[in-house]
């Protein structure tokens, strides 16, 4: 169900709630306005009914005529209110009650009659009408209490009602919101989470299926703009190793051109200054050829080498042990350099799973960078810590020499870029990269001019690659 | 007659060495630099025919050396050799009034025939 749905629906329970909460509080108050009115017609009428026996009460003592026609009047008056307010009545006591009401009426009126025809006192008729006054008296006080307790009894349970209605509609609310909340909340994490393993260069796609919802929405277009952020990636970095095939071949056309550019004048000089040379200019000529072709030979030789897919072999290794080995081998360079060395090892780091020759061979060109940038003295630092986020181990090497310009800090992994002058060959940190990425890591650099440079590592523990056994296991 | 004057700069000595070897036996006065820096300094004390630069140098390169001959002194040809055969830089070395340009490695006959274009003798 979409989100949208949810929330009109939890609406519509709500909505539907008051509504019938509503209702019947209007329905009560209708009945309490009803029984309202006859409490206050039945108030007028109780209050005629003693006006009648009061009256009845003096005739008898007095045997006066005017309370006679008192009780005549007062009778008539009755009986026409009750008359125009006959549904009122009825509606609020039922027609049954206001016909006995009546009917008590009636037989009172005519017991008077009877009683002022016969006017010799009867203390038997006296008798009878004291008794249906008194009846027709308490019939009316009696429904006017029924009335006004229940109206009483109307008010309790309408109050009661509406205060747990309240409750009731307050809980769905909060029920329905959470509900939805949480779901919401569900999946934006996962978006959350999705978005930070993309822009950590990884691709985990949320595998199950998304909901039909406006969060499922998002989660596969995420999904998608993953993937095409991956097949994009991979378009750049094939193009990116044309590139550098195109930097590699420039740079070796530029490398071989010297040196044969140098035997050709040398040959073509030789040619045309012969007769004016003397033996051991002959055999300097020559010897400059020949120095000339071993430097060809040395190029040749070590392109060959970096390009030949070396076999790896992987095993367990424990970084701070090959720290350590590699430390020992530059350690000769580090004193005559005058350099000092800060160690910085972080405790039970994860193994890793490396062709140890090959890591060596990575950090023992970084740090030969480093002191060869700190020709003046310095500190060397090498860190290693453990990136629990992504189960990675990092290599910090870092050193306080001239640092790279920016300008010359996008290009120093490309082949035969070197700002070494003749005492580079170039290949050192483009070698250093293949090999690292052949380990399913990577390298970071920053640099600043005057401050140093640092190089970061980064390697998969034993723990992310998962199988972590030993070539020869 | 005077003898005309050539100035050849590259970082490899052999390039100048031979340079020196092969055009001092033409008759031309030869002098040969290994970086630009020391180069722009003899030019402020001697006047040059011709310049002949090697394109990739540290430091001052051959494109540097010369838009400053060309701003300096217009008069001198400025020759062009490199190892780096990249159109881009040739096409660079033209726009600013390159005489000729040559990828190595260099025939000298035709480094010769230039150096006399550039003289007003071919």
């Amino acid at each position: 169900m979409k989100i949208e749905h949810k929330i009109y629906l939890s609406n519509a329970v709500n909505i539907v709630l008051i509504v019938l909460i509503g209702l019947f509080a209007l329905q009560n108050l209708n009945e309490i306005l009803t029984k309202f009115r006859f409490i206050v017609i039945a108030e007028g009428l109780n209050a005629n009914f003693l006006e009648m026996r009061l009256a009845e009460k003096n005739y008898f003592l007095y045997g006066d005529d005017n309370a006679l026609y008192n009780i005549r009047s007062r009778i008539n008056q009755t009986s026409d209110t009750m008359l125009q307010v006959r549904n009122d009545i009825t509606r609020a006591v039922g027609a049954e009650k206001y016909a006995t009401l009546l009917d008590h009426l009636h037989t009172y009126d005519q017991m008077i009659d009877s009683i002022s025809k016969s006017r010799p006192r009867d203390a038997e008729a006296q008798k009878k009408l004291r008794e249906v006054g008194q009846k027709l008296k308490t019939f009316s006080e009696d429904i006017t209490a029924l009335e006004s307790s229940r109206i009483d009894a109307i008010i309790i349970s309408s109050r009661n009602i509406l205060f747990y209605s309240i409750w009731t509609v307050v809980l769905f609310a909060l029920l329905f919101s959470n509900l939805i909340v949480r779901n919401i909340g569900q999946s934006l994490r996962k978006v959350v989470n999705l978005t930070r393993a993309i822009s950590k260069g990884n691709y985990p796609k949320i595998k199950e299926k998304p909901s039909n919802d406006e969060m499922g929405a998002v989660i596969s277009a995420i999904n998608s703009m993953a993937e095409e952020l991956q097949r994009r990636e991979k378009e750049i970095v094939q193009s990116k190793r044309l590139a550098s095939i195109g930097v590699l071949v420039a740079g070796v056309a530029h490398e071989l051109n010297n040196p044969l550019n140098n035997i050709s004048m040398l040959a073509q000089t030789y040619a045309e200054v012969y007769d004016g040379l003397g033996k051991e200019d002959r055999i300097s000529f020559m010897e400059r050829v020949d120095e000339e072709t071993e430097r060809l030979r040395v190029i040749i030789h070590n392109l060959l080498d970096y390009a030949k897919p070396k076999e790896q072999h992987l095993a367990r290794a424990d970084t701070n042990q090959v720290v350590q080995k590699v430390l020992a081998l530059v350690k000769n360079m580090l004193d005559i350099s005058n350099i000092k060395i800060k160690l910085t090892l972080a405790e039970n780091l994860p193994d890793i799973y490396i062709d140890e020759h090959q890591i060596q061979q990575v950090l023992v060109n970084m740090a030969t960078n480093a002191i060869q940038a700190m020709d003046r003295g310095g500190e060397l630092r090498i860190g290693t810590r453990y990136v629990p986020d992504t189960d990675e181990i990092e290599i910090e090497i870092a050193d306080k020499g001239k640092g790279i310009a920016p300008e010359f800090l996008d290009h120093i992994f490309d082949p035969f870029f070197t700002t070494k002058g003749d005492s580079g060959t170039g290949l050192g940190l483009w070698v250093s990269y293949g090999i690292i990425k052949n380990h399913q890591g990577n390298i970071r650099v920053t640099s600043q001019i005057g401050i140093g440079t640092t190089f970061i590592i980064t390697l998969p523990s034993c723990k992310k690659l998962k199988r972590c056994t030993d070539d020869e296991a | 007659m005077t003898k005309h004057s050539i100035m050849f700069i590259d970082d490899e000595k052999i390039v100048g060495d031979m340079a020196k070897l092969s055009f001092e036996q033409d008759g031309y006065e030869v002098e040969t630099f290994l970086d630009g820096e020391s180069a722009l300094a003899r030019l402020q004390q001697k006047r040059f025919d011709v310049v002949v630069t090697d394109m990739k140098m540290k430091g001052i390169d051959g494109l540097e050396v010369l838009r400053t001959v060309k701003k300096l002194y217009p008069g001198i040809k400025v020759i062009m050799i490199t190892a780096f055969a990249n159109l881009d830089v040739a096409i660079e070395a033209l726009r600013d009034d390159v005489h000729d340009f040559f990828p190595k490695p260099v025939k000298i006959k035709e480094l010769k025939a230039s150096v006399k274009r550039a003289l007003g003798e071919g």
